[in-house]
């Protein structure tokens, strides 16, 4: 059997593990494993099955992915969420359609202080979603428009994603995260368009509340401090040569826990539960790695990202349809995969092809990262909306999705803008020059 | 029936006690990551006297965050699964659900056997040629113990999932 073949198996492998309820990491391992083992025989195959979970487990560089995870799980416990959706109902408050457009506009802020959009969406669909409601929006768009905004929590820096993407593609976290900065606003000012058009079109489904005074105003705004506080240290702090990723995200994590205690946000207890959250999230998180890391040791030696990228790009299929091949890929995968698993099992083989018609790796991370976005708001698998729906049994997940969809063309709005316009990637990067 | 109530609710409490124990045995290393980075940074800043060999202690600590989770990985029945299948099968409590799942723990154990067997060989070698590391001199074995531990763990946890049955309270 040919190299190729052996590949094209393990790929097959996976994929019928996966579907016949194996967890992806197990999956990813076994499938890695038995290829490695194909190719190179089954002495070479075990010992680095033994090497490549201490070697992931053990780099410093993956550190920094539980640091931003308690960070955002302290801020999550520390009331931060409800403070930030009354600072930026401050700012929208009057207009038809505020309560949403502050959803979006405090989902943003928490996101440059979370990286997960689990966690995003959990925090403020039991703050906003009531507050909606109270004021007589539809269920479903409330609850739709809060899944979607939960999405900019992986898109807008600190990002867990960014960081797993920066070590299976090997690409600079400072420059990933820079990079992802203007796309993130972008997205964020799309969401809030569409609450506008759709506030147009449909105003019955988000009647208006009333505004604030000037003084309310100005005091739910004193609270932001505290986000400009993490958000300085979490990624300004890296621009500024001052911390490393990792040293960004234990001082802003440190940061976020002095904060919640000293505005008795937080006690012992919440403490305790913040860090229980993070090492079972990060034990997930990086069983998944290292499954991916085995599947990886495994398709390189396979040549197949190359084989494939070589095949397509002699086929003479032109730069666009790639990319629409790609995108309807990371649709496709969004509809029963998770984040994680789609970017570490899909950017070996798809990066070799996207660098090859021009765009750069950062570039691609970003584009993924967005894709993932649309991913954890598509039907059947939706992560976000199935927090929304856990915590809000009362609204049909049905409801939910299509509550949604105004969100999802906006989604669809950036990627287009994203292939059209690359500099929204580039720009911010070339200017710090990084 | 009523027999095994009893049984199921300890079951539960011994799994979560567990689950839970790994959890606090990785989240003490986890806070001292945060700490002793906190710590480097801070000292640096003031004195510029950097705490020497951070880097390789929080490699270890990082290794204790992540191992000595794992096991509980299993006992809290937490990865990431795709279930599309389940709507062709008969429903996510039909007999067919419950033999892929009885066919997915299998694996886990086996795999995660294979990976501590073969970790024990590395971590062996390691203690065998006195591998220590660059800054510190810290021997490697005491990366590997943490290691071990959350491989071991996990085997005994994914078979603990394989084959108790879980009785409806």
């Amino acid at each position: 059997m040919s190299v190729l073949a052996i590949g094209i198996l393990g790929v097959v492998g996976l994929l019928v593990l996966i579907f016949a309820r194996v967890p992806i990491a197990i999956a990813l391992a076994a499938s890695g494993l038995c290829g490695y083992a194909a190719l190179d025989g089954w002495a070479k195959a075990l010992k680095m099955f033994g090497s490549v979970p201490f070697n992931l487990a053990s780099a410093y560089s993956l550190s920094v992915i539980p640091l931003f995870i308690l960070m955002g799980a302290v801020a999550s416990r520390a009331n931060m969420a409800r403070e930030l959706f009354e600072a930026s109902n401050a700012i929208f408050s009057g207009i038809r359609g505020a309560l949403a457009s502050a959803t979006i506009g405090a989902c943003a802020a928490f996101g440059s202080i979370c990286g997960s959009s689990i966690a995003t969406a959990a925090a403020f669909s039991k703050v906003s979603i009531p507050e909606m409601r109270r004021y007589g929006y539809d269920a479903g768009f409330a609850a739709g428009a809060v899944a979607s905004a939960g999405t900019l929590g992986i898109l807008i820096p600190p990002s867990v994603m960014l960081a797993v993407y920066s070590i299976v593609a090997e690409q600079s976290l400072a420059r990933l995260f820079a990079a992802a900065m203007v796309p993130g606003i972008v997205l964020a000012v799309l969401y809030v368009i569409t609450v506008t058009l759709v506030a147009r079109l449909r105003p019955d489904l988000m009647p208006k509340a009333p505004s604030l005074s000037f003084a309310q105003r100005l005091r739910a705004a004193r609270s932001l401090w505290k986000l400009a506080l993490l958000f300085f240290l979490a990624v300004v702090g890296i621009y500024l040569g001052w911390f490393s990723p990792t040293e960004a995200a234990a001082v802003s994590a440190f940061a976020a826990i002095v904060i919640a205690f000293a505005t008795r946000h937080m006690d012992w207890r919440g403490l305790a539960d913040a860090l229980l959250d993070t090492v079972y999230a990060t034990a997930r998180l990086f069983f998944i790695v290292v499954g991916a890391f085995v599947f990886a040791r495994f398709i390189v030696l396979t040549q197949f990202p190359n084989e494939v990228a070589r095949w397509v790009l002699a086929t003479g299929v032109g730069p666009a349809w790639i990319l629409l091949a790609v995108t309807a890929l990371y649709v496709l995968l969004g509809t029963f995969l998770d984040e994680v698993s789609t970017i570490l099992i899909t950017v070996p083989v798809t990066l070799p092809l996207i660098t090859g018609i021009g765009f750069d790796g950062v570039w691609f991370g970003i584009f993924v990262t967005v894709m993932c976005t649309i991913g954890l708001i598509s039907p059947p698998t939706g992560m976000t909306v199935f927090v929304i729906q856990a915590q809000h049994p009362n609204i049909p997940v049905a409801r939910i999705y299509l509550g949604t969809l105004p969100f999802l063309a906006a989604d669809f709005v950036l990627v287009g803008l994203l292939i059209a316009v690359p500099q929204l990637v580039s720009w911010l990067p070339g200017l710090l020059k990084i | 029936m009523s027999g095994q109530q009893p049984k199921a609710v300890v079951s539960r409490g011994w799994r979560s006690t567990t689950a839970a124990a790994c959890g606090w045995a990785a989240a003490v290393p986890l806070a001292a990551m945060m700490l002793l980075t906190v710590a480097d940074v801070g000292l640096r800043a003031v004195l510029n006297r950097p705490l020497r060999g951070t880097l390789e202690i929080v490699e270890l600590l990082l290794a204790c965050t992540f191992f000595l989770a794992l096991p509980a990985l299993f006992l809290r029945d937490e990865h990431i699964v795709v279930d599309v299948v389940d709507g062709f099968v008969g429903g996510p409590g039909g007999r067919r659900v419950a033999l892929l799942k009885r066919l997915a723990g299998m694996l886990g154990v086996l795999l995660m056997a294979v990976m501590a067997w073969q970790g024990w060989i590395a971590a062996r070698d390691s203690l065998m040629f006195n591998d220590v590391t660059s800054d510190l001199s810290l021997p490697m074995i005491w990366y590997w113990i943490p290691v071990l531990a959350g491989m071991i763990g996990s085997v005994f946890a994914a078979a603990v999932m394989l084959f108790w049955k879980e009785t409806p309270r």
